[in-house]
C-alpha cells in the first residue's frame, strides 16, 4: 500500500514501536536529500507536553513504515545517536531545505516556489513531488524526476514538468508515473 | 470455551482453599508476542496485584479461581507497574497497523478460558485474528497490515 503525504504532515507524528506499542519519540523534522529525491531520516522530539529535542535521529533505513497516524519502528534501538548515524542524517547539508526555492524549467520558465514536499510513504519515503505556490498565484503540485539540480535557492526541472502541474495530491499521484514514463525513467 | 475481556472485567477472584473473595478483575495483561494472557490484574492503583495466568485453576463465567491468596503478587518490573496503573489496558486502546495507520480502538478481545490464548480482537466492526497482533503497549496495539483500504 502506498500513500502520498506532505512532509509537513509527518512533523509531530508519534514514533511508535511495532513490538512494544510504545510512543518513544515524535517527529521534529524531515531530513531530505533534494539531489537524491529521497528522505534520508527524521529528527526527533521527546514525547509529551513541553518536551524538548531528542539527540537521537532516525535514519530512513531504520523506519519500518510511515503512515497517516504514526511513524513505525521495530523497537527503540532504531533511534540512533548522530555519531552512530550515516553522515547525511547526522550532518544534513545546508541546501536540503528547498521550501521557498524557485522552481525553474530547463527552458527558463518559473513554475513557482516550493511550499512543501509530497512524499510517497508506506515503507518507502520517496519524494515524488513538490507542492508549489504557482507563479500566477494559487497552489499546485509538480512531479519530480528521480534526481534534479538544486542550488539552495532554485531547482531546475525538465520542461515537460509544466504539463504535469496538478491541483491536489491525488492528481499528483496519478501524474508521477506518466511524467516519469515521458522522461524515460520507467 | 471462549470468553471476552469486556465480560471478564469486574469478575470476582476467589480462593479455592478458603473460598475467600480476593478482589475483582480490573483488566487482563496481554503478552502480544505470544498472543496470550500473561496475567490478571486485580484491583487498581497502589493496591493492584497480579495473578500469573499459570496460577489460575479455573476462569469461569462467575468467578476466577486461584489456589489461595499467595497467587497474588505485586508488580515485578516496569511493564508490570504500568499494567498495575492501568496504562497497558488493551480495551479502549488505539489500534495502529504496522504501516502507521489508525484503525480505531480495541473494543473487545476474546480468549480461550482453558489456555489463555487470544482468539480475536474486535476493532470497530472488524474481527481481527489475534495472530495479527504484533505488539501491545501504553500507546497502541500494533496489528499486521492486511492491505487495509486507504481512506
Amino acid at each position: 500500500m502506498t500513500l502520498l503525504m506532505h512532509a509537513s504532515q509527518i512533523n509531530g507524528l508519534p514514533v511508535v514501536t511495532v513490538q512494544g506499542g510504545e510512543d518513544v519519540a515524535e517527529v521534529r523534522d524531515v531530513i531530505y536529500s533534494p539531489e537524491a529525491g529521497h528522505l534520508v531520516g527524521l529528527t526527533l522530539n521527546k514525547r509529551g507536553f513541553l518536551s524538548g529535542r531528542r539527540r537521537e535521529v532516525l535514519p530512513v533505513e531504520a523506519i519500518h513504515a510511515i503512515g497517516r497516524d504514526a511513524v513505525m519502528v521495530a523497537d527503540e534501538s532504531s533511534l540512533v545517536l548522530p555519531e552512530d548515524a550515516p553522515d547525511d542524517v547526522a550532518h544534513p547539508g545546508p541546501d536540503r531545505n528547498v521550501v521557498g526555492d524557485d522552481v525553474l524549467t530547463v527552458g527558463g520558465v518559473s513554475l513557482g516556489t516550493v511550499r512543501d514536499l509530497a512524499l510517497l510513504v508506506g515503507s518507502a519515503g520517496e519524494v515524488v513531488g513538490y507542492e508549489i505556490e504557482k507563479a500566477g498565484g494559487g497552489r499546485g503540485y509538480i512531479p519530480l524526476p528521480a534526481q534534479l539540480a538544486v542550488s539552495g535557492s532554485a531547482l531546475v526541472v525538465p520542461d515537460i514538468t509544466e504539463e504535469f502541474v496538478r491541483d491536489d495530491l491525488v492528481g499528483l499521484g496519478a501524474a508521477v508515473d506518466d511524467f516519469r514514463a515521458r522522461l524515460g525513467l520507467r | 470455551m471462549t470468553d471476552s475481556f469486556r465480560q471478564a472485567a469486574g469478575r470476582k477472584l476467589i480462593s479455592r482453599t478458603s473460598a475467600q473473595d480476593l478482589g475483582t478483575v480490573a483488566h487482563l495483561l496481554v503478552d502480544a508476542q505470544r498472543r496470550q494472557i500473561a496475567a490478571v490484574v486485580v484491583g487498581r492503583g497502589k493496591k493492584a496485584r497480579l495473578v500469573d495466568w499459570s496460577q489460575i485453576s479455573g476462569f469461569g463465567p462467575d468467578a476466577v479461581m486461584v489456589g489461595d491468596e499467595g497467587a497474588l503478587r505485586p508488580p515485578a518490573d516496569d511493564r508490570e507497574r504500568l499494567a498495575a496503573d492501568g496504562k497497558l489496558e488493551i480495551l479502549g486502546q488505539r489500534a495502529l497497523t504496522e504501516l502507521g495507520n489508525a484503525m480505531g480502538t480495541v473494543d473487545d478481545v476474546t480468549f480461550d478460558t482453558g489456555t489463555g490464548a487470544l482468539v480475536h480482537l474486535r476493532v470497530g466492526d472488524r474481527e481481527i485474528p489475534a495472530a495479527a497482533m504484533l505488539g501491545s503497549g501504553s500507546y497502541a496495539v500494533v496489528l499486521a497490515d492486511h492491505g487495509e483500504p486507504v481512506t
